[in-house]
């Protein structure tokens, strides 16, 4: 009984530390935790600064990986047998069902909580600058925008591999937005294709960069992410701290100084400091930090689990080249895209502008730059870091919540809206029969 | 002289109707509740996740399969090539015995020997008319599968044999092996 309770001990004491050694060693002398701090400022861990998507995000694709490479096992990346292996995910592998409507849960999510994770951080200002030396919170933004466009591309690869319907013309419909790119847009296709059309080269492709090369480029940027926030000081909450507070009266420090107010009677040499006072302001890591982790964790796996057991992944009829469905839409992350595209096809007289070239290439393009490069455009002060909705930074979180409000209409607007040949139906109206060739 | 006040704190605490000790075991009991759910989530999950990969169906030959009808055996050993299996005829009993060496599995060739040749099994003397050379590393087995010669460490297997009740056709069974003495007498 004893032996049992000193091996529980071994497992947990990181958990419940004895004082503040016990607690500062857990943190540093541990490989998960010790990119921690050992102490915290207590602004960050608030859950109405940050909602914790972050932290929300990094579990999201810790499912993900867990699930996915469970499902590497069962399923085959080719043509003739990817479909037949995903039935036998679905109907014949015990959990399989489960393990795939998780993966499927948790990508969705992932693609939605990284992108609200963004909005945080920029109306938060959390991408500028504080005070601390040798900050750059600017690179850290950049860095977070290639870890969204990475978090995209790895759902879309994905999306491909059931190879039914949805998959085949989703990827279709991508892959030829792409084309639309000037001059190096078909030969992009082309390489990302493995040919001229979406076949055998194109499965394996997707499924290797999907497996691989992604995931392996997000865990090296993820990992970057994190240093950057701890090489600048923590979250930009603490920055906020730091300016706002008043200068601190500590207590008197008896100093052997023999200054000339030393000698006079009545004066003492005291420090006043403007730095924040860690005693006040941080908590130690252990376990506050970790506890909460954990319970962040706990609500993501889940909600994630439920939504799996409740939302059933689609797998329509086998992938078939010939017969385009009507319609053929891209998955709902590129709708938006997709309804710009077809919108912006620009007809006078003879002359057309492609609107997969407008909608699809050059206005994403520049939303996506500009999203990139905002922190360097930023002119709004360094009181703007690290709080919600500033005066300041008024008009810009203005602008951004109206176009990711757009973003959202369109997107909405494309799943439920848009029937076949693409007309416009309201939510009530029925969708006419399409014929279909068998 | 006034009367001791009770302290702000602890009027709280009266009204709250709980003391220091019930707390305590409150926050032991709903610790115990979390660490207990996070287990048995974590348990639940790891079994799904683990069992997903234990197969309950396999894209192979079936282990119990027909193999045509008694009558197409003739006299002497009949090599199936898909089975890996002898199917030997004695005269009205048939027997089948594993083609697969018992060493490292590379599939064993039949020598026919032109004179029956007497080898002692077990003590006894037997009347054999094949042996079973591997040409992998050397193993070489008497006709009834037994094992003298080379790396081999145990005897060839021999599988069930039965006649299926619909058709007549014999019928193999890889999941239950015999003795070597089993004969089916058709």
């Amino acid at each position: 009984m004893g032996a049992i309770k000193d091996a529980w001990q071994q497992l947990t004491w990181t958990w419940k530390p004895q004082g503040g050694r016990e607690s500062g060693d857990s943190i540093v002398r541990n490989l998960l935790l010790h990119w921690f701090p050992a102490k915290v400022n207590k602004e960050s861990l608030s859950f109405r600064y940050s909602l914790w998507l972050g932290t929300i995000s990094a579990v999201l694709f810790v499912i993900l990986s867990v699930t996915g490479v469970i499902l590497m096992f069962l399923y085959v990346p080719s043509v003739e047998r990817a479909y037949p292996s995903v039935k036998d995910i679905e109907f014949a592998v015990s959990f399989g069902w489960f393990i795939r409507s998780l993966h499927r849960i948790a990508a969705h999510l992932m693609v939605a909580v990284v992108f609200l994770h963004a909005a945080r951080v920029f109306l938060t200002g959390a991408y500028k600058n504080g005070t601390a030396a040798q900050q750059n919170r600017p690179i850290n933004w950049v860095v977070g925008v290639l870890l969204l466009l990475l978090t995209l591309l790895l759902s879309f690869t994905g999306y491909l591999l059931p190879w039914d319907q949805l998959a085949f013309w989703a990827i279709t419909v991508g892959t030829n937005i792409a084309r639309a790119a000037p001059l190096v847009g078909d030969r992009i296709r082309f390489l990302f294709l493995g040919g001229h059309e979406i076949g055998q080269s194109t499965l394996l492709r997707f499924y290797v960069l999907h497996c691989f090369f992604l995931p392996v480029f997000v865990a090296f940027l993820f990992a970057w992410h994190m240093w950057r926030v701890r090489k600048d000081g923590g979250l930009a909450c603490v920055d906020r701290l730091r300016l706002r507070q008043k200068a601190e009266k500590v207590a008197p420090i008896k100093a052997k100084t023999y200054s000339l107010l030393g000698i006079t009677r009545g004066r003492r040499v005291h420090v006043e400091t403007s730095l924040v006072n860690e005693d006040l302001h941080t908590v130690d890591s252990s376990p506050n930090l970790t506890r909460r982790i954990l319970l962040v964790m706990l609500v993501t796996v889940a909600v994630t689990a439920l939504l799996a057991v409740l939302v059933a992944a689609p797998l329509e009829e086998p992938a078939n080249p010939r017969v385009t469905p009507n319609p053929a839409k891209a998955p709902w992350y590129f709708l938006w895209l997709q309804e710009l595209v077809s919108d912006t096809t620009i007809r006078i007289g003879s002359f057309t502008i492609n609107g997969a070239l407008v909608g699809g290439v050059l206005l994403p393009g520049v939303l996506v730059l500009l999203l990139a490069l905002w922190p360097f455009f930023d002119k709004s002060s360094v009181y703007a870091v690290g709080t919600w909705f500033t005066k300041e930074r008024r008009r810009q979180n203005w602008v951004f919540l109206i176009l990711a409000l757009l973003i959202a209409i369109l997107t909405v607007v494309e799943t439920f809206m848009r029937g076949p040949y693409w007309n416009f139906y309201w939510p009530w109206e029925a969708w006419p029969e399409v014929p279909r060739r068998f | 002289m006034k009367s001791p006040k009770p302290s702000a704190e602890a009027e709280a605490r009266a009204e709250a109707g709980a003391s220091p000790t019930v707390a305590k075991a409150r926050r032991r009991f709903l610790s115990k509740l979390g660490i207990g759910a996070v287990l048995a989530a974590i348990g639940t999950q790891g079994y799904a996740l683990l069992r997903s990969l234990v197969p309950n169906v396999l894209y192979e030959e079936p282990r119990r399969l027909k193999v045509g009808p008694p009558d197409q055996f003739p006299e002497g050993a009949t090599f199936l090539e898909n089975q890996r299996l002898f199917v030997v005829r004695e005269r009205n009993t048939l027997y089948a015995i594993s083609a697969v060496c018992t060493h490292l599995g590379c599939t064993v060739e039949m020598l026919s020997l032109p004179q029956p040749k007497s080898v002692r099994i077990n003590g006894q003397l037997v009347e054999e008319r094949r042996e079973f050379h591997c040409p992998c590393h050397g193993s070489k087995y008497y006709g009834d599968g037994t094992n003298y010669s080379g790396p081999a460490p145990k005897p060839l297997a021999c599988y069930k044999l039965e006649v299926s009740p619909d058709d007549g056709q014999l019928i193999v069974d890889f999941d239950q092996p015999v003795n070597r003495s089993f004969r089916l007498t058709a």
